[in-house]
């Protein structure tokens, strides 16, 4: 059975983005069960991975697994012991990256299409980036993406001409920001360098342009690039053009431009889901040389949804107070660091909000949180979120019977007792409990 | 009574990162002292806190070292936005660093979305305010280096009579230095009573 999954593991690998596979695939262990010969079961070290892989990753691993047995096998996830989780490897430190210099392309070298942390929400723009990288002015032209600042079009941007000075070093690139690209024009309408303007966008073999939704009412610079646009497109040379909207939202820009901005490819970066911004929080910590825990990762993912700047940003926060105060590489620590950031003083918790937490935490629906329903998957989250009522709101016992369906205050007390005896003696339950614990404490 | 006119022979001191009362910033202060001493780690450094912090007394220190500074960022109109913009897109490529202060943590200002979202690029800190037996600390140091000796309760009065951000406090102890002049009285209660009662409107 070990085999079967080592290829398995091989397959996945080949098939997911590296940072997906080292983040929720490597982490699964296999398990032998003797009496189950046509079951994989797997480990993962978490509930979270366990959603997770269960999720998004399940019925390929199912569909592998059959293929290598050569017969069909069931998938079974379970939650590891706690001490069967494998250590974490050492991993070299890598000091922190400087910044680079940039060459006359103003290119930044980090932004590479390795470092790009690919998710649901942007793997299409991610693959159609590549396809323009490896084809320039063949397949999609202009190739335009669109989405909410700090989402990493800049990122795309600058990873296509990278991958292009890589392969070709002869290749005449180009990024700019649009607002730049204004000022230029400006410029050369001053300094009437009209011609010299023209002859340098014209030669260009691959144009970036960020941003493009500040040309806005700007006549002028809408005019050359209008002319820009038509040279580089006729002599097939490749346009790629960011913006924080779909070409036809763009307001205050020519028809004639927005129609020509639809010629290519238009593709969307949507903000990173929860998964997606845990894999960004890891990534980065690595790339900084250093090792947090899943359990941060999550945190710092869980409150900061706007976008992959901030998120950055709650990292370096957390790095930075750690190595001042030479403190451990806790969740509490990371929430002392974060008091910054998300200035949440004493948020006041409710009951609903507890109700909501918790269903979500377990899967069960926010209904069952007022049902008469006994079966155990959901009567034990309900005496969880019973029990979190108590210890994190000012609510008289009865209240909190309320609060659940109308219950009596008895069963609220039977429901804080039973948790607390449970806590002791099932490490996952009581982790659960903690884990919710501090997500509604914020 | 006769006023003597006092000259005003004691200018406000500059502000460095030396005369900063620490307070809970310890952090913020080691990290202000190496970016001053040119170590440039991130494109934006992000400071906010309630008016009186102290925040701009941090900014004008730093400044004076070269770094390049943009305090209430929340009242920036769209001009002064597209400037910040830049010079934070600048400082990235170029290696440097752009000290920002403002009133409010980044999720909450009022700013184009891209600037905004640029502010939390690297670290933020708020700015803590002292405590009151930090602010009486503050006090009486500054009192001294005027040359001016406040006795215990007379500070502990001040505490609990005027506003107490550093601000606030400094220019409290001006003005006593002033009355205490003119009056050529030492700064007991009674003098600080009166001199609270003329700052009255």
């Amino acid at each position: 059975m070990q085999s079967l999954w080592d290829a398995c593991l091989r397959r996945l690998e080949q098939e997911l983005p590296a940072q997906q596979f080292n983040t929720w695939i490597r982490p699964l262990v296999m398990e032998s069960v003797p009496g189950e010969p046509n079951t994989l079961v797997l480990a993962a070290p978490n509930r979270f991975v366990l959603e997770l892989v269960r999720e998004r990753f399940a019925p390929r691993i199912e569909r592998l697994a059959a293929e290598a047995a050569g017969r069909e096998l069931s998938l079974r996830l379970v939650l590891a012991r706690l001490e069967a989780v494998p250590p974490r490897p050492e991993e070299p430190r890598v000091s922190a990256v400087q910044p680079v210099a940039l060459d006359r392309a103003r290119l930044n070298r980090l932004f590479t299409f390795d470092s790009f942390v690919t998710g649901k929400a942007n793997q299409l723009a991610r693959a159609a980036a590549i396809q323009v990288a490896e084809n320039p002015g063949i397949s999609y032209n202009p190739l335009f993406i669109y989405g909410g600042v700090g989402l990493g079009k800049t990122h795309l941007l600058q990873a296509i001409g990278n991958h292009l000075a890589e392969r070709r070093p002869g290749a005449k690139l180009r990024y700019t920001h649009a607002e730049q690209y204004v000022t230029d024009v400006v410029r050369a309408y001053q300094q009437k360098s009209f011609d010299e303007f023209k002859r340098y966008y014209h030669s260009l073999d691959l144009l970036l342009i960020d941003d493009i939704q500040f040309f806005s009412n700007k006549g002028r610079t809408q005019e050359e690039f209008f002319y820009a646009f038509n040279a580089l497109v006729e002599a097939h040379k490749q346009i790629v053009i960011s913006c924080d909207t779909y070409p036809k939202e763009i307001a205050g820009m020519e028809e004639r431009l927005i129609s020509r901005f639809g010629w290519g490819l238009t593709v969307a970066i949507e903000p990173p889901e929860l998964e997606m911004r845990v894999a960004i929080v890891l990534k980065k910590a690595e790339v900084e040389g250093a090792q947090i825990s899943e359990e941060i990762a999550f945190f710092i993912a869980k409150n900061i949804r706007s976008n992959v700047r901030e998120l950055e940003g709650a990292l370096k926060k957390v790095l930075a107070f750690a190595r001042f105060t030479g403190r451990d590489m806790t969740l509490e620590m990371a929430k002392e660091a974060l008091r910054d950031i998300l200035h949440v003083a004493n948020r006041q918790i409710s009951v609903d909000g507890i109700q909501k937490t918790v269903a979500e935490y377990f899967k069960i629906r926010i209904a069952d949180m007022h049902s008469k329903k006994r079966s155990r998957n959901v009567a034990r989250p309900r005496q969880v979120a019973m029990s979190l009522a108590k210890d994190l709101t000012p609510m008289s016992l009865p209240e909190i019977g309320e609060a659940f369906g109308n219950r009596d205050h008895t069963t609220v007390l039977h429901a804080c007792r039973t948790i607390s005896t449970l806590r002791k003696k099932d490490t996952v339950l009581n982790r659960d409990y903690l884990v919710l614990e501090q997500v509604l404490k914020g | 009574m006769t006023r003597q006119l006092a000259l005003p022979i004691q200018p406000p001191p500059e502000p460095t990162l030396d005369n900063f009362v620490p307070g809970a910033n310890a952090e913020l202060l080691a990290r202000l002292r190496a970016l001053a001493a040119g170590q440039h780690a991130d494109a934006v450094l992000y400071l906010w806190g309630a008016p009186g912090s102290g925040r701009s007394h941090l900014l004008r220190a730093c400044a004076g070292t070269g770094v390049q500074v943009a305090d209430d960022v929340e009242r920036l109109d769209d001009a002064g936005q597209v400037a910040l913009f830049h010079a934070i897109n600048r400082a990235r490529e170029s290696g440097g660093t752009v000290l920002a202060a403002g009133a409010r943590p980044p999720a909450q200002l009022p700013l184009r979305e891209d600037l905004r979202s640029r502010l939390a690029w690297g670290l933020v800190y708020e700015v803590r305010a002292l405590t009151d037996d930090e602010r009486g600390l503050y006090l009486l140091g500054e009192a001294a280096r005027r040359g001016l000796r406040l006795s215990d309760d007379v500070a502990e009065y001040l505490l609990a009579h005027v506003r107490r951000d550093v601000a606030s406090l400094g220019a409290i102890l001006d003005h006593l230095d002033r009355t205490s002049l003119e009056l050529r009285r030492p700064v007991t209660l009674p003098l600080v009573r009166e001199a609270l009662r003329d700052l009255q409107p």
